[in-house]
């Protein structure tokens, strides 16, 4: 087999949260002149989002990640993008990754769409030359039309996902992370850029794809990873794995409509 | 649990074209705030413009004629102190929120946080420098200023830039974890500005209390930025430049180690 184009090492991500603590500094300073003692004290809780995790993805794979809600799959992905520090262990990439984690989002909402297209293509394709075509391939595919030069801030929910999703999948990646993005579009929107994202999914090194639906997993995927309580608790083809998942949900009260 | 961790990428064009890349986006990024701030018109560029030219104009005024402060060259004096106290007043408060504002922003695209930070600094920057040139020219035409001066003007914004990139940036993770941190910071700076001799010279600050003048980082940020156009003399330039980078880098060492605590959850709480 090929060499792995994400190699994850005895990878260990925890978060120290504290869900009762001051969320102002005046609070905060009550607390403290109240009981001192007890703020000094107060014990943080930790997350573990990862807890010797190790996972290969190699070329050509396009790996689905499963798991109840909370159980980390979008830390784990945020975490092989870099945002997140790991706690231990190691994550080796060959490749650039490509990453989106919402398609709701704009950079400065008093700008036009496609002023905001720009700037987001800034962000998924830092080392793109040719942005100005890819931005408009992208508005064009979206089919905003005339509302492409209008400020963003006027934009839906729905024609925010349209802008996002066809800038996404304007141009495979190395290394692609798309996590549950299908869900802002319409329904018309959504059978076309699924199309278009399938394409470009075929196209990409290696694909990391976060979905609570069983139908775009096995549509999409070739491999899937079920996560559990910081660790993979099956590794396997899609129809297998989606079983054993909706096992475990049952078992956990979860169902998992198939 | 392993107590070190890495995070390694082997593309080698990759790694070399990560800090251009942050650079990249942060010049696209002040270009945008700039563009939708002044609305591609001249007017919106005096519209902002305004603040800082009507403050120094009124502060000069009520300070060398109302108050008739013995201060000599007042004009450039008050200057050289304002505008930098105007930068950072509005860098503070436009990037302590930053982080929070943009919760949706950092979490849906992987960007170094510093880009969003950087670009309304960068933006800020551009404002101070306009405002300075623009109350510069007319003065010029009354009251000589040492050439040398104005030429060694990039090195005290250096460390101005620097000094107030490391407070911004301290202060904008706090902001995630404590909400009212940005009404502190706004607190904090009205009564720093009466503290920083800012309008008036330190030595009208008697000499007991000289000393917390002195250890003010305001002050460290300002001085040589004055020492560099109203009092030019090249080992107290010197003297207050090594300060400068002192405080500046002592600032940034606290930030990055700060940062580097609460990066993860800060993910969490924004």
């Amino acid at each position: 087999m090929s060499k792995p184009i994400v190699d994850i090492r005895n990878l260990n991500l925890v978060f120290h949260v504290s869900y009762h603590r001051s969320w102002n500094i005046r609070d905060a300073f009550t607390k403290f002149t109240k009981d001192p003692f007890e703020v000094l004290n107060r014990e943080k809780d930790r997350i573990y989002v990862a807890r010797n995790l190790n996972l290969k993805i190699h070329e050509g794979e396009r790996l689905g990640l499963l798991g109840v809600n909370g159980v980390g799959k979008t830390s784990l992905c945020r975490c092989i993008a870099g945002m997140y520090r790991p706690s231990g262990g190691d994550v080796e990439l060959t490749g650039q990754v490509r990453a989106i984690f919402s398609t709701q989002v704009g950079i400065q909402p008093e700008l036009t769409g496609r002023e905001n297209a720009r700037l987001i293509a800034q962000f998924m394709y830092p080392t793109e030359s040719f942005i100005e075509e890819l931005v408009d391939e992208a508005i064009e595919f979206s089919e905003l039309g005339k509302f492409s030069d209008v400020p963003y801030r006027t934009y839906s929910n729905g024609m925010q996902a349209r802008l996002c999703l066809s800038l996404i999948s304007a141009k495979p990646a190395e290394i692609l992370i798309l996590d549950e993005v299908f869900d802002g579009a319409d329904t018309f929107f959504k059978e076309k850029i699924s199309k278009r994202v399938l394409d470009m999914i075929q196209e990409s090194g290696a694909v990391i794809f976060v979905s609570h639906s069983p139908d775009q997993i096995k549509e999409v995927c070739n491999r899937v990873v079920v996560l559990e309580h910081g660790q993979i608790a099956y590794d396997g083809d899609p129809e297998s794995a989606l079983s054993f998942y909706n096992q475990r949900s049952t078992r956990f009260g979860k169902n998992v409509k198939r | 649990m392993a107590k070190s961790s890495r995070m390694v990428h082997h593309n080698k064009s990759m790694k070399v074209s990560s800090s251009k890349v942050i650079l990249n986006q942060i010049f696209q990024l002040a270009k945008a705030n700039l563009k939708s701030r002044y609305r591609k018109t001249f007017a919106g560029f005096l519209w902002v413009m305004m603040n800082p030219i009507i403050l120094y104009g009124v502060q000069s005024q009520v300070f060398s004629k109302f108050l008739k402060l013995n201060v000599p060259n007042y004009y450039v004096f008050l200057l050289t102190g304002l505008l930098p106290w105007i930068f950072i007043v509005q860098s503070m408060e436009m990037c302590t929120p930053i982080f929070q504002s943009s919760g949706s922003l950092l979490k849906a695209f992987p960007a170094h946080p510093l880009v969003y930070l950087m670009a309304q600094l960068v933006d800020n920057m551009v404002n101070f420098l306009a405002a300075f040139i623009l109350i510069l020219i007319p003065i010029l035409t009354f009251q000589p200023i040492d050439i040398t001066g104005l030429i060694l003007l990039p090195i005290p914004l250096f460390t101005l830039l620097l000094g107030v990139l490391s407070f911004a940036w301290i202060t904008s993770t706090a902001q995630v974890f404590f909400g009212d941190t940005r009404y502190l910071v706004s607190f904090g700076l009205s009564i720093s500005f009466f503290l920083t001799p800012i309008f008036y010279p330190i030595d009208f600050v008697p000499e007991r209390f000289r000393i917390f003048v002195e250890l003010n980082p305001f002050y460290r940020l300002i001085a040589p930025f004055r020492a560099s156009i109203y009092s030019l003399d090249s080992e107290h330039f010197l003297n207050q430049m090594g300060l400068a980078a002192i405080y500046s880098f002592s600032l940034l060492f606290f930030a990055i180690i700060f940062w580097k605590r609460k990066k993860n959850e800060l993910y969490f709480y924004v």
